[in-house]
């Protein structure tokens, strides 16, 4: 059952991967705070996933709900930040190689 | 240590730290090291280290990221104008950087293997915590023992530190002068923000538990990973989630500046009044099992129980008001008139 | 119940992948945002359930708190995450991101 469960872990971590591709190339900021926000969820599963496979599930479970609360409280900071600015600049802020405007 | 899982979370954590950096944006680089914190905490979680993953968890992915949001909100989002190409000094810094890195591989050579039973630490140290902590102040979770009552001086100190550096964001950003606003350096839309309905309730009816879950945290750091700091920043965000979905004025009416400063002030001195209570009785600075001739119906070991509850209490109500100042002074830039 | 706790996580591992999928493959912000909200609730549902069922080999008292509070995240997370995702969505209507529509296509 061990192993079952190490393999559902790097699974998670793989799904986490193919997630950061949103969060990094997002054109526009909005999409990183969302990919953020799911690999804070897939994180709190995956903490309570690693406590079983220790057979120490109490232990981790404190960390899981911390972790669930507070990926909500900076989803919800990162969202109020764009009802007090408004423009959502998407021309040139890339990745730092690929874009050529420089003002 | 499960191999596998630690290969794949040190991929993710390398690709999040590449990506913090070459992204251009400075809110999106905040938001992806707010996912290089939480990849951080899992990686040491994986390690067994569940204390510092707990309080990376609560201070690194969850207070730092929105005091990166409050800071890029009073300045702007774009990096500043640089020249391009300045050879001289991204050749100095990519050697230094090589330098340390090469010093710190050749040190690493010799250390004994990771999690080797014969090393003078293992063989020395670790077993009298291992096997005394119990014996001596019938406290179980070893972190906390050793964090608060055989080291608690060290964690005094860090308690004063934290409150130094409320103390020194005071000092740089308060302005009391009402002075015009300084321009923000792009045609940014500034809008007021319209209240949330659904953002009011939900964060109405969460925040008594989230306070609840803060103070379980620091009354079970004996038994459990917790402790002051942890269950301390869980509390200061519950109030900055207040802050965020209701009003600014409205924290500013429950927690005010002077009480900030007041309650940090008292956690340290909760902290350092224990330990001068210990004095006063007759043994040294901070040993705790003096307590037993005032607290009642209790024999020296119990003592040492409370004397570490006490002093994590203090911790909590200063890393509390710490976190709240120093939001509530990011965020309005030192005015106090309105924020997030 | 081995059996149980395998398919429950097979299915929660499932859904993640199709939550995954539509983060990557929709056109559009929107729609992206659907597939986070709503997948990503329901699979952490599943892989929960599946391991409080797990936790049950032996039923005590210990066992029985760890249960509850396996429990409280999931309770805490179908109250979180939708209104995480309302917080989002609203913050990208403030912000004036258009909708996608299928013809014309002005920019992609």
């Amino acid at each position: 059952m061990d192993s079952f469960f190490i393999g559902i872990g790097v699974a998670l971590c793989f799904l986490m991967l193919l997630t950061l591709h949103r969060a990094i190339h997002g054109p526009t900021a909005i999409d990183r705070i969302m990919g953020v926000n799911v690999i804070g969820t897939k994180t709190t599963i995956l903490l309570v996933v690693i406590g079983t496979i220790y057979h120490r599930v109490d232990m981790f479970i404190d960390i899981a709900l911390a972790y669930a609360l507070l990926n909500f409280i900076v989803t919800i900071a990162a969202s109020r930040y764009f009802h007090h600015r408004k423009n959502l600049i998407p021309k040139g802020y890339g990745f730092r190689f690929r874009s050529e405007e420089e003002k | 240590m499960i191999w596998q899982l630690d290969l794949s979370i040190l991929t993710l954590i390398v690709i999040c730290a590449f990506a913090t950096i070459m992204v251009k944006d400075l809110l999106s680089a905040a938001i992806i090291f707010g996912a290089y914190s939480f990849l951080m905490c899992l990686l040491w979680t994986e390690m067994g280290a569940v204390d510092v993953a707990f309080t990376e968890a609560s201070v690194g992915a969850g207070v730092s990221t929105v005091l990166f949001f409050a800071a890029v909100y009073q300045t702007s989002r774009r990096v500043g104008a640089r020249k391009s190409g300045r050879l001289l000094s991204k050749a100095f810094a990519l050697t230094a950087a090589l330098l340390t890195g090469l010093v710190l591989l050749i040190a690493e050579a010799d250390f004994p293997g990771f999690a080797n039973p014969f090393t003078p630490a293992s063989l020395h140290l670790s077993p009298y915590y291992i096997t005394q902590t119990l014996h001596d102040t019938n406290v179980p979770n070893m972190v906390t023992s050793v964090l608060a009552d055989y080291r608690g001086f060290d964690t005094m100190f860090e308690t004063a530190v934290i409150f130094t550096a409320g103390l020194a964001v005071i000092a740089i950003l308060r302005r009391f002068k009402k002075e015009a606003r300084y321009d923000l350096p792009e045609p940014y839309v500034i809008s007021e923000g319209y209240p949330d309905t659904i953002i009011r309730f939900v964060a109405r009816q969460l925040v008594p538990f989230i306070q609840l879950f803060a103070l379980y945290v620091v009354a079970h750091g004996h038994h459990s990973p917790g402790g002051g700091f942890q269950g301390g920043v869980i509390l200061g965000a519950s109030f900055i989630l207040l802050a965020i979905s209701f009003d600014f004025k409205i924290v500013l009416g429950i927690m005010s500046e002077r009480w900030n400063v007041l309650l940090g002030n008292i956690g340290v001195l909760i902290y350092a009044g224990i330990g001068f209570l210990c004095l006063l009785l007759g043994a040294n600075f901070l040993d705790y099992s003096m307590l037993s001739k005032v607290l009642p119906a209790t024999d020296k070991i119990m003592a040492r129980s409370h004397g570490m509850l006490g002093i994590e209490i203090g911790v909590a109500i200063a890393v509390m008001a710490i976190v709240v100042s120093i939001y509530l002074n990011i965020v309005s830039h030192g005015k106090y008139d309105k924020g997030l | 119940m081995t059996l149980v706790v395998i398919l429950l996580t097979l299915t929660g591992i499932v859904f993640f992948f199709a939550t995954t999928v539509g983060i990557l493959r929709f056109p559009d912000f929107y729609s992206r945002m659907h597939a986070a909200g709503k997948g990503d609730t329901l699979s952490s549902l599943l892989i929960l359930l599946a391991l409080v069922l797990y936790n049950f080999h032996e039923v005590n008292l210990a066992n029985l708190l760890v249960a509850i509070k396996i429990l409280l995240i999931v309770v805490f997370i179908f109250m979180a995450s939708p209104t995480a995702t309302h917080a989002i969505i609203d913050a990208g209507y403030e912000s004036d991101i258009k909708p996608w529509t299928k013809n014309p296509e002005e920019e992609s």
